[in-house]
């Protein structure tokens, strides 16, 4: 089955439209969309959730479902059309010439089957050749997709691998029949940054090495920018502006491209002096999509009777190199006119110490069997070590790591989920660390709230809004009747912006932006204090992110609240907290104000993070530093420095002492402390990881 | 006169059936027009199969609800015995019939002379009141015991699991037929069981109500207060019973529950409880992960209010498809038992029982036999296909 030699674009989408089918009624995901991906070339396909971009992607594979129909367009791959192709045809093409990656690795690979076998399978079935060489070509790119040990990885099962190990395994699937087509559906999404950095390194340079063309579906524009030559961006099942990475992102001719950079927070933007301007409204349903203009009703530049007439078509951006955009008036727009500057606000003063934490430490037992407990050996995992900071008043400390770094663990003790094993919590003064939250008064309960991270588990999904938010009120034991806790309710939803019809709503009918609101306004019931906010708005959508996140400084500003935002995302660190503690297997590495930390000198772990993170601006210049490896297991922490297998200054300090001592706190500045062995003039060497370009 | 011929007995079994499809043509009509509005039952009417399978569970339903509250449909007394009936076969002209008779046995004569047709009919009066009823009970033990178990974890779900291990070990049949020995049910064995089993939805209700209101204690009191005076009532008059070993508070004796009847409950309760508790317990440890629950854990909500209002509730999807299942397997035991004759009186109309007679002489009249095998088939058949429809329904959307 030979490939077919072909010099024009590798796909080519014409006028697409695809279109479920319910027993309601029909429902078009995606209209009038076309691209085209030139050879060796990356197209990034960049949209909020629902805007159809995981649907293109299907409608290439010709994978829709039972409900779902092409029902318009053409999709070309190498000159040959896809909808018209027999399923035999198809076979021989997805698998062997357009290849999938998708967003959880441990879905996509067979948990019952070697890796060996899974990958030699694919040369196995498209070419049919024989074990031996299949199983050459498996370890070549095992060793490719750079896994270390490559015999050992392809004699192990899915679930012995971590899941950046298992991402590239199925990177190298895809790899394995060299593929002219790579379609990547979210590859890194369910992944930590360091490791995700690594992953996109990896997938670029194979890109180069094997002059894979690649599509590219993500919601990260950061991302888009780093790895794409070319970006669509779509929006309500249309695409709205396509074009070169670089005209899009400094010269873009759509308000909805334009409204979504805004919203994203990019260096320089401030919580106080240049705040996020959110994009007003919500994405509309499927069904109930605007006449014209899609994004009309929640565009700036909205015109009545020209942009709401009739369906848009995509213009040509002259000048520019394939540069389209669907807006009727971008000739008319002033694209350089400065950012109308939102309501700016003082910088709240800290106040009082609220909260302080002296040498907390929280160990788990792990007995090696659990059934018959006290014979085995028993296992201690250090969950958090040493952990001592304060926070005051109005104040915004944000928790920085990636998973199982303990930063769970430190909410659970700090709620009195968990008692400490040793060390201090002191809330006003007093000592909560080994009071269990039975234990507490209703007092120090209603002052320490939480706010979860994902929207469509933060709610009772059988319980009405208005009923859950008034069961906060009751056991905060609010007010004297059931009349004076719906009053109370009914505050709580204005509070958050949210209409006060939506109290007799289910959860299931409102969107993840909404939901996330409920549980603000849950959490602010009793007039909390300190309010800890794991992750509140990674779940949700670049634009409601903006206005969520406004939405608890708003509140927080109002009620003087000390907030702990715990978060992987460092960009929005950067935007809205004060002081930045960043953890690492336990043990705080670094803890600081906000530009303490994101300047050098910077801990090792830091640094590693701040290049990490995906910035959507073409005129930063970031240093590019990769982490080897994975996160170590807490179960079985390196010895000495917890970074040290991962830490690319370890040289620098001599005699092993990285690998024998745990580095002692240093302070650098006033409040800025790291935890490192490195000299002062190492540390004092470093450069700052990332530069804004001189204009 | 003549024998009738087939056609003429279908006819007419379906002119004795009129109520029935009058019931359920109304029913249809309106769950139908407010589908919509009616959640997850009202889903129902989306799918084929759910459909049907609803169909003939209301059949059976609304034929055991007539014939057992109204005495229609049935077209002669189930017990008496006609003589010259004796295994005559369907559709036969009762013999010396007198004006107010039915002038025909419609499914013939059993071996005993009676009308195989009214037997029928009034068996499935017992299983459709039993069988759900008994049902209902099992979950009470399994929520109430399950809940904990999946949500602490540890000991206590270890020794809850193992006890229903244990049941689950013991062989069904031996269990039953030790409990119905008269030797054992003089020590009031199965009454015993009916205080500890029968307690279950009175402890369940309590902790439903005290766990959600007692932050207003007023409101609380009133609640509780009128839940007790009913179940405590239900229960005292469904323990007690003259002339037994429990018979103490005579006074608070409403009804008289015949005590093969009560056996046949209990052992059906005992024998479900450990499976719906498994099932429980799988649940709630899935449930307890989920961000709602840990928020329900850090406005210090005690445990008791966070299985019962934040993991039961969102339970509910595979708890009312399992329920409609376990209603099919009760349905087969309470057969099983009249089987063998446990437990309720021998001339009993109970399915099980008629079955067990009429294979007697199965070669030779197949008629006694067939008619209950197929009612006890049909619903059965008819629950599976509800479960099925519910869900496939419920996991759309």
């Amino acid at each position: 089955m030979s490939k077919l030699d072909y010099n024009g674009p590798i796909l080519e989408i014409d006028n697409l439209s695809i279109s479920f089918f319910t027993r309601l009624r029909e429902i078009p995901a995606v209209m009038d969309f076309s691209v085209s991906v030139q050879p060796g070339e990356a197209v990034g396909l960049v949209g909020e959730s629902g805007c159809g971009k995981s649907t293109v992607a299907l409608g290439v594979m010709q994978d829709l479902g039972v409900n779902g129909r092409i029902v318009g367009g053409s999709i070309k791959f190498k000159g040959r059309d896809l909808n018209t192709m027999s399923d035999e045809e198809l076979r021989d093409i997805r698998g062997n010439e357009i290849a999938m990656i998708y967003q959880e690795p441990m879905a996509s690979l067979n948990p019952a089957m070697k890796i060996a076998k899974q990958l030699m399978e694919v040369p196995m079935i498209h070419e049919g050749v024989s074990e031996e060489e299949a199983y050459q070509r498996a370890l070549e790119v095992v060793t490719d997709v750079k896994l270390p040990d490559p015999e050992r990885i392809l004699k192990s099962y899915p679930h012995q691998l971590s899941g950046g190990q298992q991402q590239r395994i199925v990177i190298a699937m895809a790899l394995m029949s060299k593929p002219a087509l790579l379609i990547l559906d979210e590859p890194t999404t369910a992944l930590d940054v360091t490791v995700e950095a690594a992953v996109v390194e990896l997938v670029k340079d194979l890109g180069k090495k094997y002059g894979t063309s690649m599509l590219f579906i993500s919601h990260n524009l950061g991302l888009v920018l780093e790895t794409c030559d070319r970006i669509c961006v779509m929006y309500s099942g249309e695409a709205v502006e396509t074009g070169s990475i670089k005209d899009v992102f400094d010269k873009m001719q759509h308000p909805y491209t334009q409204a979504l950079f805004r919203s994203i927070p990019l260096p320089g933007a401030d919580k106080n002096s240049r705040p996020l301007v959110a994009i007003p409204g919500n994405f509309p349903l499927p069904h109930e999509r605007p006449q014209g203009c899609n994004f009309g009703p929640r565009c700036d530049y909205f015109t009545d009777g020209l942009c709401n007439g009739g369906d848009i078509p995509m213009a040509a951006v002259e000048g520019d190199d394939r540069h389209n955009t669907r807006c009727l008036r971008f000739k008319d727009i002033d694209w350089n006119a400065p950012i109308a500057i939102g309501e700016q606000t003082e910088k709240a003063k800290p106040g009082k110490v609220v909260l302080k934490m002296d040498n907390l430490k929280k160990y788990y037992e792990v007995a090696a069997n659990a059934l018959f407990g006290g014979t085995g050996a028993k296992k201690v995992v250090k969950a958090n070590e040493t952990l001592s900071f304060e926070a005051r008043e109005s104040e915004t400390l944000a928790i920085v790591g990636e998973s199982g770094c303990g930063k769970s663990t430190f909410a659970k003790v700090l709620m009195g989920l968990e008692t400490a094993t040793d060390g201090q919590i002191l809330l006003d003064g007093k000592n909560i660390e080994r009071t269990p939250i039975e234990s507490r008064d209703t007092k120090t309960v209603a002052d320490v709230q939480m706010v979860f991270q994902n929207p469509f588990d933060t709610l009772n999904p059988s319980m009405t809004v208005g009923r859950q938010i008034i069961r906060a009120l009751e056991i905060f034991k609010y007010g004297n009747s059931d009349q004076d806790r719906k009053d109370r309710m009914l505050e709580l939803l204005d509070l958050v912006k949210l209409p006060r019809a939506f109290a007799d709503r289910m959860p299931r009918q409102l969107s993840g932006g909404q939901k996330q609101r409920v549980g603000i306004a849950r959490a602010f019931a009793g007039g909390a204090r300190i309010v800890v906010a794991d992750e509140p708005v990674s779940a949700l959508d670049v634009s409601v992110q903006a206005a969520v996140t406004d939405l608890l400084m708003e509140i927080q500003r109002k009620e003087k609240t000390t907030l702990l935002f715990i978060s992987h995302d460092l960009s929005i660190v950067r935007y809205l907290s004060d002081r930045v503690m960043v953890m690492y297997l336990g043990h705080v590495v670094e803890l600081g104000t906000t530009d303490q930390v994101f300047s050098p000198p910077y801990h090792p772990y830091t640094e590693a993070l701040l290049s990490a993170v995906p910035i959507a601006d073409t005129s930063i210049e970031k240093q590019h530093i990769v982490l080897e490896g994975d996160i170590p297991s807490a179960m079985n922490p390196p010895s000495g420095c917890p970074f040290q297998t991962r830490c690319r200054w370890k040289s620098k300090v001599a005699g092993g002492l990285c690998e024998r001592d745990v580095p002692p706190v240093r302070m650098m500045a006033d409040g800025h402390q790291i935890k490192c062995h490195l000299d002062q003039a190492d540390l004092d060497s470093m450069t700052p990881v990332i530069k804004i370009a001189a204009e | 006169m003549e024998h009738l011929s087939g056609l003429e007995i279908t006819a007419r079994i379906l002119t004795q059936l009129i109520p029935v499809w009058i019931a359920l043509v109304v029913t249809f009509l309106v769950s139908i027009k407010y589908k919509r509005k009616l959640g997850l039952y009202g889903k129902l009417f989306d799918s084929n199969v759910g459909m049907i399978g609803f169909a003939i569970v209301t059949f059976w339903v609304f034929t055991g609800l007539f014939a057992g509250g109204f005495d229609w449909i049935i077209t002669h007394d189930p017990l008496s015995q006609v003589s010259g009936m004796k295994n005559k076969i369907p559709g036969t002209p009762l013999a010396g019939a007198s004006d107010g008779d039915y002038a025909y046995y419609l499914l013939g004569g059993d071996n005993l002379a009676r009308d195989v047709f009214s037997r029928v009919i009034s068996g499935s009066t017992k299983v459709i009141l039993i069988a759900p009823l008994a049902t209902l009970f099992a979950f009470m033990v399994g929520i109430t015991l399950g809940l904990p178990a999946g949500y602490f974890g540890g000991r206590l779900d270890m020794v809850l699991s193992f006890a229903a291990n244990l049941v689950l070990a013991f062989p069904v049949i031996l269990l039953f037929y030790l409990l119905v020995t008269p030797e054992i049910r003089i020590t009031g064995f199965p009454q015993y069981m009916a205080v500890v089993l029968f307690a279950f939805p009175i402890i369940f209700a309590t902790v439903l109500i005290n766990s959600r209101y007692y932050l207003v204690p007023q409101k609380r009191n009133v609640m509780i207060g009128v839940t007790w005076f009913i179940l405590f009532a239900l229960y005292f008059s469904l323990i007690n019973e003259d002339g037994t070993v429990i018979s103490i508070f005579n006074a608070i004796d409403l009804f008289d529950v015949d005590g093969g009847l009560l056996t046949v409950f209990v052992s059906v309760v005992f024998v479900n409880s450990p499976t719906v508790f498994r099932i429980v317990r799988g649940l709630a440890m899935d449930i307890k992960t989920r961000d709602y629950v840990a928020a329900a854990q850090t406005r210090g909500e005690g445990t008791w209010y966070i299985m019962l209002w934040e993991i039961l509730p969102n339970a509910r999807g595979p708890l009312i498809v399992d329920f409609c299942l376990r209603i099919g397997y009760t349905t087969i035991l309470l057969g099983t038992l009249g089987f063998f004759g446990l437990g309720l009186a021998p001339e009993d109309p109970n399915w099980g029982a008629t079955i067990n007679e009429g294979r007697k002489l199965l070669s030779i009249y197949p008629h006694p036999a067939l008619p209950p095998s197929f009612a006890l088939l049909s619903l059965v058949l008819g629950l599976n296909l509800l479960a099925d429809g519910l869900r496939e329904e419920s996991l759309k959307d």
